[in-house]
C-alpha cells in the first residue's frame, strides 16, 4: 500500500500522546500535582524494549507489560517516598513540582547510566537507536501503526469499565472528588492514590515500549516530550481520561500534519519549530476555554452553531 | 607571569558564583518573595545571552570596518575584533554596558510577556506554561541562524581583550562580583522597603493585600519584568564571560532547575541564603568536575550522571528534610528614616544583620 509515512507517524504520535496524557491526567487527579518526571518514565518503556530486543532477542512487544511494572514501580515510588511526606508536612504545590522535577532529573541520570552501560557491556548502540527493524509487517505498513491506537482504544475502554462498574473505580472517583469525605466512608484514600500512580505510570511505560518501535530511542527524550504532553493535557481539560484521549490526539495529529502542511505551504525550514506547536496549543487553550475540552458545554455550543 | 592552577580554579568558581548569584537573586525575588512559580528562568536568561551573541559583535565590526557575513564568517570576524578593542578599550567598555543595558530592556520585555499567563494563572498552569516557554528559547536559537549561529554557536568579542592571557579572567571575575555586589544591595534595598514588605504580603494572602488597597496584578508585572531584566543582564555577563553563546547551552537544568536547588537549599526570601546556597552549589559541582577524571577508571559510565544523580538527591533530602533551607526566613530590618548613618557604615549593614 502506497500510504504516505507521515500518516503513520501522526497515528502513531496522537496514539503515544493519549496514552501519555491519560497517566498524566489519573496521576494529577490524585494529587493535583503536575507530574514532570511523567514523560520519563515512558523513556524506562523506551529502554525496557531496547533491552528486550537487542540482548534477549525476543520481540519489543514483550516489553509492553514489564515496562507497564516497571514504570508504575517507579511512579508509585515518586508518589511514596516523596510527595506523600510532602503533602503530609504540608508543601506548596510548587514545592512539590520541584520535587517532581528532581526525580526527573534522577530517573534520567539513572537511564543514562543504563545507557552508557549498555554500550559498554554489550555493544550496542544505546543512544539515539531505533527498534524499527525488529517490527513486522501487518496488511504492507508496520504493526506498531495497527498497535498503537488499539492499545489506546483497549486502555479506554478497560479504564471506563474500571472506572464505571467496579467498586475499586467508583472508590477511585470518590477518592478524587473529596478525599476526606471519601475517607470518613471506610476508603483506604492513600492505597487508592498509591495505585491510580501505578496505573498512571504503568500506561506511560506502555506507551514508551510501543514509541521504541517507531520513534528513536534516546535516555532524554522525556524533556523533548514535556511539552507536548503537557499541551495534551490541558487542551484535555487535566480533570477528565477522555478529554486526555482527545486532547493527545488533537495535539499529536496537528503537530505531525499541521507540521507537514505548514512546510508545504511556506517551506522546508519550518520543520524545526515543531515543538513550537504544542505552545501555541497551551496560549490558545487557556486563553478561550481554560477548563479544556472537557469544560466545553457541547449541547450549549450546539445550540449556538444551530441557531446562527 | 601568570596565575597558578589553585588561582584560576578559584576565580573561575567565583565568576560563575557570581553569575547564579544575579540569577538566583532575581528569582528569589519572584518565587521567594513573591511566590510566582518561574519555571521558565532560562528565557530570559537566554534572552540576554543571545543579545550578547548578536548585537555587541555586530556594533563592533561596524564600528572598526571589519566587512564580512557575522554569522559565516563568525571566528575570523570576532578574532579581528577582538585584535582591534586591544587598542581601542574605551569604546569596548561603552558597547559592553550598552549591551547590558539592551539585554535588560530585552529582559523586561520577556518579563512582560510572561506575565501574561503570570497574571491570570496560579499554581500548577502557570508553572506548566511557564516550563513549556522555557523551552522555545532553545528551539529558536538551533534554528534561527542569524540570532545565535544555529547548533554551531558565535563567538563573542572580549571587551577585556587588551589583559594579557590569564589576567583577562582575573579581570572578569573582579568586575562580575561587583556587578554582583551591586545587584544585591539593589536587592536587598528592595527587599527592605515597603515595596518588599507588600510584596510578601501579595505572596502570603492575595486577597488580604488587594482588601488593603494593593495593586497586586501591577505588582506581580512589575516583579516578573525587573527580575526577568536582571536575568537578562546574568545571561548577557555569562555570554560575554565564555566568550561565545551556543543555544543548547541554555536548557532547562542549568538556568531553571540549578537556580531553583541553590535557593532552596539557601532558604526561600532570604537573600543571605542566596548567597550560601549558590557557593555551596557552585564549589561542589566544580569539585566534582575537577575530580570528575579520577573517578571515571572505577565506574563503567560517564561520570557527569553521578553529578545529576547527587544533586537530585540534595535537592529531595532538603525538601523533604529541610524544607526551610539553610537559613530560616526573617522579618527583614527596615531601612531607618533618620539617615545619621554613615554610608560606609550603611552598606556594611546590608551584608552583616
Amino acid at each position: 500500500m502506497g500510504i504516505d509515512p507521515i500518516f503513520s507517524d501522526a497515528i502513531i504520535f496522537a496514539s503515544l500522546l493519549a496514552l501519555l496524557s491519560i497517566g498524566l491526567t489519573l496521576t494529577y487527579l490524585t494529587t493535583r500535582v503536575p507530574n514532570f518526571a511523567h514523560a520519563s518514565f515512558a523513556t524506562i518503556g523506551v529502554y525496557i524494549a531496547l533491552i528486550a530486543s537487542q540482548i534477549w532477542g525476543s520481540t519489543p512487544y514483550i516489553a509492553i507489560p514489564i515496562a507497564f511494572v516497571i514504570s508504575g514501580i517507579v511512579a508509585v515510588a515518586l508518589y511514596t517516598f516523596i510527595l506523600k511526606p510532602l503533602i503530609r508536612k504540608g508543601a506548596s504545590q510548587a514545592i512539590q513540582m520541584i520535587a517532581t522535577l528532581a526525580f526527573d532529573l534522577i530517573v534520567i541520570a539513572v537511564l543514562n547510566i543504563i545507557a552508557d552501560y549498555i554500550v559498554n557491556t554489550f555493544q550496542i548502540t544505546s543512544r539515539e537507536f531505533s527498534l524499527r527493524s525488529y517490527d513486522f509487517e501487518f496488511m504492507g505498513l508496520s504493526f506498531i501503526v495497527f498497535a498503537a491506537p488499539v492499545t489506546v482504544a483497549i486502555l479506554a475502554i478497560t479504564l471506563h469499565i474500571i472506572l464505571r462498574k467496579t467498586k475499586f473505580g467508583i472508590a477511585m472517583r470518590a477518592a478524587t472528588e473529596n478525599s476526606d469525605l471519601a475517607g470518613t466512608v471506610g476508603i483506604n484514600v492513600k492505597l487508592i492514590f498509591g495505585m491510580s500512580w501505578l496505573i498512571g505510570g504503568g500506561i506511560a511505560g506502555i506507551a514508551g515500549a510501543l514509541m521504541s518501535l517507531w520513534f528513536q530511542g534516546d535516555p532524554n527524550l522525556g524533556p523533548q516530550l514535556i511539552p507536548s504532553i503537557f499541551a495534551a493535557s490541558i487542551v484535555g481539560g487535566f480533570f477528565s481520561i477522555y478529554g486526555a484521549i482527545a486532547g493527545g490526539i488533537l495535539v499529536g495529529l496537528t503537530e505531525v500534519l499541521g507540521t507537514r502542511f505548514l512546510a508545504g505551504e511556506f517551506g522546508v525550514w519550518l520543520v524545526a519549530y515543531r515543538p513550537l506547536i504544542p505552545l501555541i496549543f497551551i496560549v490558545v487553550t487557556l486563553l478561550l476555554t481554560p477548563k479544556g475540552l472537557a469544560g466545553i458545554n457541547w449541547s450549549k455550543l450546539r445550540r449556538y452553531v444551530a441557531r446562527t | 607571569m601568570s596565575l597558578g592552577p589553585e588561582t584560576i580554579f578559584i576565580v573561575d568558581l567565583l565568576a560563575i558564583f557570581a553569575i547564579y548569584v544575579i540569577v538566583n537573586l532575581s528569582l528569589n525575588l519572584e518565587f521567594g518573595y513573591t511566590g510566582i512559580p518561574n519555571f521558565g528562568k532560562v528565557l530570559a536568561v537566554g534572552a540576554g545571552a543571545f543579545v550578547a551573541a548578536a548585537i555587541p559583535g555586530r556594533i563592533f565590526a561596524n564600528i572598526a570596518g571589519i566587512e564580512g557575513d557575522y554569522i559565516e564568517n563568525n571566528l575570523a570576524i570576532v578574532s579581528e575584533i577582538n585584535v582591534w578593542l586591544v587598542d581601542n578599550t574605551g569604546v569596548g567598555f561603552v558597547v559592553f554596558f550598552v549591551t547590558l543595558a539592551i539585554a535588560a530592556g530585552v529582559g523586561g520585555g520577556i518579563g512582560l510577556l510572561t506575565s501574561f499567563p503570570a497574571i491570570r494563572l496560579r499554581g500548577d498552569y502557570l508553572a506548566i506554561s511557564l516550563l513549556a516557554f522555557g523551552e522555545s528559547i532553545k528551539i529558536i536559537g538551533n534554528n534561527f541562524t542569524p540570532l545565535v549561529g544555529g547548533t554551531l554557536g558565535v563567538q563573542v568579542p572580549d571587551p577585556l581583550s587588551f589583559l594579557p592571557g590569564e589576567f583577562r579572567f582575573l579581570g572578569a571575575t573582579i568586575g562580575l562580583i561587583l556587578i554582583a555586589a551591586v545587584v544585591y544591595i539593589f536587592s536587598e534595598k528592595m527587599i527592605r522597603s515597603p515595596l518588599g514588605r507588600m510584596l510578601r504580603g501579595v505572596r502570603d494572602n492575595e486577597v488580604a493585600a488587594e482588601s488593603l488597597g494593593k495593586d497586586t496584578t501591577q505588582i506581580r508585572i512589575k516583579i516578573i519584568m525587573v527580575s526577568a531584566g536582571l536575568a537578562a543582564i546574568a545571561g548577557a555577563l555569562y555570554a560575554f564571560y565564555v566568550g561565545g553563546t551556543i543555544a543548547v547551552a541554555y536548557d532547562r537544568a542549568s538556568w531553571t532547575f540549578w537556580p531553583f536547588l541553590m535557593i532552596l537549599i539557601g532558604g526561600l526570601a532570604n537573600n543571605k541564603g542566596v548567597l550560601i546556597g549558590t557557593l555551596l552549589f557552585v564549589t561542589l559541582r566544580k569539585f566534582i568536575i575537577y575530580f570528575k577524571d579520577s573517578f571515571q577508571e572505577y565506574v563503567p559510565f560517564d561520570v557527569v550522571w553521578l553529578d545529576f544523580l547527587l544533586l537530585g538527591v540534595i535537592l529531595l533530602a532538603v525538601l523533604l528534610y529541610r524544607p526551610q533551607g539553610i537559613f530560616i526566613e526573617k522579618p527583614t530590618p527596615t531601612i531607618s528614616i533618620n539617615g545619621n548613618q554613615s554610608s560606609l557604615k550603611k552598606i556594611f549593614s546590608f551584608f552583616f544583620k
